[in-house]
């Protein structure tokens, strides 16, 4: 990290590039102390942790559960397998101009643009996870008379969440590098936002700002999720 | 052990999110102003969004915006957009009644039934054509075999680039175009991408003030009275709210009446607005004053016709639309005064 600051530093002096479009590091320092005092980086990180935060959870609470359904139900995933797949190749830009018909500029087409990136990729991670059980997991559980909601909880969901939390560790930075491209129709506030605002408005220093910010966002949230590894209940996936 | 873990975490995260709403939506605020004599005034007032880009072509929405902060009249609220595709979809969708816009874009919307009037003009001129350098290149013909960028094929700079090449004798593949967005431009031509670019300010000044372009012509030199960005209203907004159409065009009238006497004061009010740097708005305003005009914005049938023939030449338009389904030219004021703007006032708000 220090060497690609030192590197970016002696660029930039050396004038490689003309310093309007190729920002030093100091420029960056100053544009970061304007965005903090102004407040608008605080509300920046705020709109965009909220979005990504809520599409996520949304795609993660309906993606679960789909996952769960696809993995035991043989014929659903059939029928439905192909359709996920179909949509989880879609670049969320490609949405855009629905999400502006459906929900307008604001938050809601931006979570709704996290949610499509991030949904598909749950769904098909449980279902591989579900359908990745050995059977005698199960015939075990026939044995002790497990069924319905309890096979549910004391064998399905232990047995898959080590892969689940994988998934959405991986999903979690999709919908993070999304951000960026959903917040281009988010009206006036959000990282994603600031950093097309930048480049409309010709300031690179800033657009780095939010480069580094969204950066280092993205590294707390996944030392976040590799925490959750750590959970007795799941760290025997990780130590097989 | 397994079940409290999960719970713990699915709560933790519920909670976190619960958090960032309310950091988001700041309810407090809304409480704390809901009870101000203020915000009542306001609600009681006529409010219209007005969409705009910052570009220097729709510098009079921000001024407007200024204008109607404090005034008792109908309250004009500029919304930043970041590109026309973004502006044309809230229009189709509803969501957005007024906007400045491509003037052939405005036509195809027409074309395409989707029920607008241009019902008066942003500017005048305001493009560049801006050439690398270290090229020696004095006219479009020096150009061929070369790169050259435009915002949009839909865009005004394309029909008169093409009408330009027309009256040269320049064959259509004899230069090579591609399409950039605009804030684009200007590092693709230091880099060397491109030869020359044909755009609206202020992303031709950024490449002079960089010393990486060199202006080539200015819109004014090769088509004077050059127009690419219209003031388009939805018709449900004429029909339901024809007082508020009104106020808006004399409020765009007498803003840009206001700048052209004010071009300083003009680039500082509306750089906030655009976020851009003052010193680059100020070069457009100043160098030359005429690089752009604010005066003279009634739309003639004989300046829509033209761009009309051209975008249906190119394809832009797939079939005629009648100049006088386009435009609407009944609330454009007889007189026009410069707007009331107080410096100090938007000093002290900027600060």
């Amino acid at each position: 990290m220090f060497l690609i600051v030192v590197l970016w530093g002696v660029l930039s002096a050396l004038t490689v590039f003309p310093s309007s479009l190729f920002p030093s590091p100091l420029d960056v320092v100053r544009g970061f102390l304007e965005e903090i005092q102004s407040g608008r980086l605080l509300d920046d990180i705020i709109a965009s942790l909220f979005r990504v935060c809520t599409g996520f959870a949304i795609a993660a609470g309906a993606g679960v559960p789909l996952g769960l359904v696809l993995g035991h139900r043989a014929r659903f995933r059939q029928a439905l397998l192909p359709l996920v797949n179909f949509f989880r190749s879609l670049s969320p830009l490609a949405w855009i101009p629905f999400a502006i018909l459906w929900f307008g500029i604001g938050d809601l087409p931006a979570i709704f643009l996290i949610f499509m990136a991030s949904f598909f990729p749950i769904v098909l991670a449980t279902t591989a996870a579900v359908a990745s059980i050995p059977t005698i997991y199960f015939r075990v559980a026939e044995d002790y008379g497990l069924g319905g909601s309890q096979l549910l909880r004391e064998v399905t969901l232990p047995a898959i969440l080590p892969q689940v939390i994988t998934a959405l560790r991986v999903t979690a930075g999709l919908a993070w590098v999304v951000v960026v491209a959903a917040e281009m129709i988010a009206g006036r506030d959000g990282l994603g936002f600031a950093i097309w605002d930048a480049r409309n408005g010709l300031r690179m220093d800033l657009l780095v700002v939010g480069m580094i910010v969204i950066g280092a966002i993205g590294v707390v949230v996944d030392r976040l999720l590799v925490r959750l590894m750590l959970l007795p209940s799941v760290r025997w996936g990780y130590e097989r | 052990m397994f079940r409290s873990s999960t719970a713990r975490f699915v709560l933790m995260a519920l909670a976190f999110i619960s958090v960032l709403t309310v950091l988001r939506f700041k309810p407090w605020q809304r409480f704390a102003t809901g009870n101000t004599a203020v915000t009542n005034s306001t609600k009681s007032r006529e409010q219209l969004g007005v969409g705009f880009l910052p570009v220097t072509c729709h510098l009079t929405c921000p001024v407007t915006d200024y204008a109607t902060r404090t005034s008792t009249a109908t309250r004009f609220e500029s919304q930043r957009f970041t590109d026309f595709p973004t502006v044309v979809e809230s229009i189709k969708s509803g969501r957005l009644q007024a906007t400045f816009l491509l003037a052939p874009l405005a036509m195809k919307l027409r074309e395409q039934g989707v029920p607008v009037k241009i019902v008066y003009l942003g500017h005048r001129d305001g493009s560049t054509v801006m050439v690398r350098q270290d090229l020696a290149a004095e006219s479009l013909r020096d150009l061929r075999g070369k790169v050259f960028a435009i915002p949009s094929r839909a865009s005004n700079q394309n029909l008169v680039i093409h009408k330009l090449m027309e009256d040269q004798g320049i064959r259509e593949d004899e230069i090579r175009f591609v399409e950039l967005p605009p804030p684009d431009m200007p590092g693709a031509l230091a880099a060397k991408a491109i030869d020359a670019y044909f755009v609206g300010e202020p992303h031709a000044a950024k490449a002079e003030l960089d010393g990486t372009g060199r202006v080539l012509h200015h819109a004014k030199d090769i088509w004077p009275g050059f127009i690419s960005c219209v003031l388009v209203v939805h018709e449900d907004l004429i029909r339901d709210r024809p007082e508020v159409v009104r106020d808006l065009v004399r409020g765009i009238a007498e803003s840009g009446e206001w700048a052209e006497q004010h071009r300083l004061d003009a680039a500082k009010l509306s750089a906030p607005y655009f976020r851009q740097n003052e010193r680059v708005v100020r070069h457009v305003l100043t160098q030359p004053p005429d690089r752009v005009s604010y005066r003279m914005l009634t739309p003639t049938d004989e300046d829509l016709q033209q761009i009309h023939d051209m975008a249906l030449k190119i394809g832009i338009l797939e079939r005629p639309v009648p100049i006088a389904e386009v435009v609407d030219r009944q609330f454009i004021p007889q007189e026009i005064k410069p707007a009331n703007i107080d410096m100090q006032a938007a000093k002290d708000a900027n600060n």
